[in-house]
């Protein structure tokens, strides 16, 4: 509770001031509305705003847990060949560069209307972070221990499970927070385009100057994120404490 | 030096440019506000928006001084914001031109009937006329989805029908070899002025005498536009390249009829003006919709600009 209390601190100045600055007329309620009026947006129609949270959660974990399997498989793959590493990391990297909005229109053209097209925008912005991250931690490794498990002959498999892969462990972890927090852009980004969930809702707020909802959305979308890192934390933190691979990491503790 | 200053402060003052937001690209649907720009008998700056541009917002917290909206924005703005209200100057088209248009081989004849049959209708999420349909035919087939710009989808999948401008979409369509059947929205009942310049309420009082100026410049601009559209429309095809000079020249003619009011005897004077019985329409129609939810007064929603 004491580590919490801080954001909770915050939080709860930042939202008095916000409701403070309504009361006083500072800021426009059609601009700003005020938080007790954004929850009473979504307490006024639970089931919609219910099931499109479910339908961007669905198209947002889809898409991070693509990007988690390729990622993996894919920095697996680069760093025990640097053949395929140096042909097949510059195509990686274009799916980081990429503008999602410039090409989410495409991919309703690809996938159709609806939740594929949701997962493969939340799988292209959520990709690189996890490869790239991965890659760092298998290349990034103790010279000494690596000298050892070549003194003692150890296979390029050995090697990769048994040292590679526990001292990637916290990187992996810091990619796979900024991947699950891109996810969920990349499914709203999908949803512009391809209807259905939280995006969409957005996207039809916008249309009727219904900033309240557009505000609403943005809520549950923070909740979404901070649900995704705090399933995320639990994962790795159980697999920290059955073999602490992450020994200096302080987020574990 | 106090000399110098208020001179520099003079020339300041008067050169005040006026900016008009639009909500797109140079297209004929501003060529008479281009051609006002041409004529510079008025300190006009035009700036040009893009996909989702809210120049209603803009406008109603003071970013911008005039800007192009709908009607039904404006009634939207102005109860959300008792306090910034914003005002109709001149609205370009008196029939609205918003369209759904689909492939001729479907044969469908009317808007009912792209409602009724099996397919997709691809539509902006949250245009009032989209609630308009969905209320007017509760028992709808189609799908509705969002639109997501040009015409690929129609190009590419059967069964689709799509929202478009009838001087723009249906035009781009013909160009690409497609057959295209164009349906306007206003045949269902739904007619809003569009292309509508707005302004804030508080700067009517204050500028009314620019902004008594701005009207006439942009009348004159409509008029000389809607009679000789070829000198402005190079300018806009110089602005705009992704549409060419045919494309500008046809696009103006299909839009002429669109813009006069035929039931009005001075014609082509008459652009730009608005009738209270029309807002009154739109506002019952918005309330219908549960749009609105209070009655608000047609009469403070535009500036009669009938005596200009």
């Amino acid at each position: 509770m004491k580590k919490w209390s801080p954001s909770f601190f915050i939080g709860f100045t930042f939202i008095l001031i916000w409701e403070l600055c309504f009361y006083f007329e500072i800021l426009s309620e059609s601009l700003f509305p005020p938080p007790h009026l954004v929850l009473k947006v979504i307490f006024d129609s639970p089931q919609e705003w219910f099931e499109s949270f479910l339908q961007t959660s669905t198209g947002s974990v889809l898409g991070f847990s693509l990007s988690l399997i390729i990622g993996v498989i894919a920095a697996f793959l680069f760093s025990l060949s640097d053949f395929l590493k140096k042909s097949f990391l510059p195509l990686a990297i274009f799916f980081q560069t990429v503008p999602i909005i410039a090409i989410a229109p495409l991919l309703v053209i690809y996938f159709g209307f609806g939740m594929p097209t949701v997962v493969a925008a939340s799988f292209i912005v959520s990709f690189f972070p996890v490869l790239a991250s991965f890659l760092l931690g298998l290349e990034n490794i103790d010279q000494d221990k690596l000298e050892l498990f070549k003194l003692y002959r150890a296979t390029i498999w050995q090697t990769l499970i048994k040292l590679r892969l526990p001292s990637s462990f916290v990187s992996l972890y810091s990619g796979l927070k900024v991947a699950a927090g891109l996810s969920i852009i990349g499914a709203v980004a999908g949803e512009f385009v391809a209807g259905g969930g939280l995006g969409a809702l957005i996207d039809e707020a916008r249309t009727q100057q219904r900033v309240d909802r557009v505000f609403a959305a943005l809520l549950l979308l923070s909740i979404l994120g901070l649900t995704g890192l705090g399933f995320l934390k639990l994962i790795f933190k159980y697999i920290h404490q059955i073999r602490p691979f992450g020994e200096n990491s302080k987020e574990f503790k | 030096m106090k000399t110098i200053i208020a001179l520099l402060l003079f020339v300041t003052i008067t050169h005040a440019e006026i900016q008009l937001a639009l909500n797109w690209k140079a297209e004929p649907q501003f060529g008479g506000f281009y051609k006002a720009l041409l004529n510079k008998d008025f300190p006009l700056k035009i700036i040009e928006g893009g996909s989702g541009t809210p120049t209603i917002q803009m406008l109603t917290f003071g970013k911008i001084d005039l800007a192009i909206v709908s009607a039904e924005e404006i009634l939207i703005s102005n109860e959300k914001n008792p306090k910034n209200q914003v005002v109709a100057l001149f609205a370009v088209f008196q029939t609205n031109p918003q369209v759904l248009i689909t492939k001729k081989e479907r044969e469908l004849k009317s808007i009912k009937e792209i409602l009724m049959t099996p397919g997709i209708i691809s539509a902006q999420s949250g245009l009032t006329y989209v609630q308009y349909l969905k209320n007017k035919y509760p028992d709808s087939k189609a799908k509705w989805v969002p639109y997501n710009g040009g015409i690929t989808g129609l190009v590419q999948t059967q069964n689709y029908a799509q929202q478009g401008f009838l001087t723009s979409e249906p035009l781009l369509a013909k160009k690409q070899g497609l057959s295209v059947a164009s349906f306007l929205i206003s045949e269902e009942g739904f007619n809003p002025y569009t292309t509508v310049v707005a302004i804030r309420k508080t700067d009517l009082k204050t500028k009314k005498l620019e902004i008594l100026q701005g009207i006439k410049s942009f009348k004159k601009g409509w008029i000389e536009y809607l009679n000789n559209p070829q000198s402005t429309n190079e300018y806009m095809a110089g602005i705009n390249k992704s549409i060419d000079f045919d494309g500008f020249q046809k696009s103006a003619l299909a839009q002429k009829s669109l813009i006069l009011d035929p039931s009005n005897p001075s014609g082509v004077h008459s652009v730009g003006q608005m009738s209270v019985d029309r807002w009154r329409s739109l506002i019952q129609t918005l309330i219908d919709l549960k749009v609105l939810k209070k009655t608000l007064d047609p009469q403070d929603q535009f500036y009669n600009s009938e005596s200009l």
